[in-house]
């Protein structure tokens, strides 16, 4: 094994992890990342407000944080079926199968959640 | 109306009707040792001025005799009754007295062992009532008297009894109005729930892919049919009902079916020339 340099060595690894995603992930899994990132954050942000303010329009809390959980579900499961890294596991699956589903999934979870928001 | 045909045919029939009179009646009190303590003749025009009054000992002691007044023959009447009536409570007692053929009646009220007849008695008086009735005679019914009697127990409360009282009024509790946080805290939460908006925002504009075939006449439907669904589901929390949407929802499941079949299609055939 060649030994390493300093400046690997100073490198913590968070550092290299952030760089190793950035150069190798494809742009579209970024953009689904970021998307999976807001998700996250936004139902943080609600679920904070009903924890640490007011839970007043419950219904309309629900609504929110079931969306941004049930989407982040559905988004993150597109996500692995349609990473190149992960062709070996869903074989039977294509990516454009992944969309279908993924839309199929998002359309149910929207009325379930207009449904709820009162 | 119907009261005044009633009398006037009571009237008529009492015309024809034969009467009966009552002979030598007399009521006798007497105590313990059997001593009479008052005796009086009964009338059938007046009631007695003087109310009876009976110790928890005494006797009363009721005779008479029933009489057709035309032949002056004795008779058994049909129904005889001596009723006994508190006026306050409304409760009453009806005590059927037996006739001889000949007409000769006797009753005997001991108060040692009262009657099961004799209502329930407090301080008031009990009204003491003859009623005599026969076929083919006016009917007889006098007031003969006011009787005192020992005050009894109380009567018995009716099992129901506690049902047939009016409820205590139902008043509706209400939980407190909700109270709403601060504005500024609203605001400060408004602020934070908008701000992974403009996060998404600036991450999609440094990652974004080429959007090569978004308006492809392949895909473009099917993206449209997908706006069209979103856009009515949000139409549903605005306006619709259920029924409406689910309709909707059927006829645009069946575009979005086929849309999404070519589209998709057209887009994995790219994708295998690619590869």
């Amino acid at each position: 094994m060649p030994p390493k340099s300093a400046q690997e060595k100073a490198r913590s690894p968070v550092e290299s992890l952030w760089k190793a995603y950035n150069e190798d992930t494809p742009d579209r899994l970024k953009f689904v990342d970021s998307f999976l990132l807001f998700l996250m954050l936004s139902g943080i942000i609600q679920f904070m407000y009903c924890v640490l303010v007011i839970n007043y329009p419950f219904n309309a809390f629900l609504a929110g944080f079931a969306s941004t959980v049930g989407q982040f579900v559905l988004t993150a499961s597109l996500r692995s079926q349609v990473n190149p890294v992960n062709q070996g596991e869903f074989k039977d699956v294509s990516p454009e199968r992944a969309f279908a589903d993924f839309a199929l999934g998002s359309i149910v979870l929207h009325f379930f959640v207009y449904n709820f928001l009162g | 109306m119907h009261v005044f045909v009633a009398s006037l045919l009571l009237l008529v029939a009492s015309v024809h009707a034969k009467i009966l009179t009552l002979q030598s009646p007399r009521f006798v009190v007497l105590d313990s040792q059997g001593q009479q303590s008052r005796s009086e003749p009964i009338s059938l025009t007046q009631k007695s001025r003087n109310p009876v009054f009976l110790n928890a000992t005494d006797t009363l002691k009721v005779t008479f005799q029933v009489v057709d007044k035309e032949s002056g023959e004795g008779t058994q009447p049909h129904q005889t009754f001596l009723r006994f009536y508190d006026a306050t409570t409304d409760e009453e007692g009806i005590q059927p007295i037996r006739v001889t053929q000949g007409g000769k009646a006797k009753l005997e009220l001991n108060m040692a062992r009262p009657p099961l007849s004799l209502p329930p008695t407090g301080d008031v008086p009990l009204q003491v009532m003859l009623y005599i009735g026969q076929p083919n005679f006016s009917p007889i019914a006098v007031e003969l008297f006011d009787l005192h009697v020992p005050h009894s127990q109380p009567p018995p409360a009716h099992p129901d009894e506690a049902s047939f009282h009016l409820l205590p009024e139902i008043h509706h509790i209400f939980r407190p109005d909700q109270k709403l946080p601060y504005k500024l805290v609203s605001a400060v939460f408004s602020g934070l729930v908008i701000a992974p908006w403009f996060l998404l925002v600036g991450l999609w504009s440094q990652v974004s892919p080429r959007l090569t075939h978004l308006f492809s006449p392949n895909v473009l439907p099917f993206i449209l049919s997908l706006g069209a669904y979103e856009f009515l589901v949000f139409y549903y929390w605005v306006d619709l009902k259920l029924g409406q949407v689910l309709l909707c929802g059927g006829v645009l499941a069946i575009i979005n079916l086929f849309t999404g079949k070519h589209a998709l299609s057209s887009i994995a055939k790219r994708r295998l020339n690619k590869d």
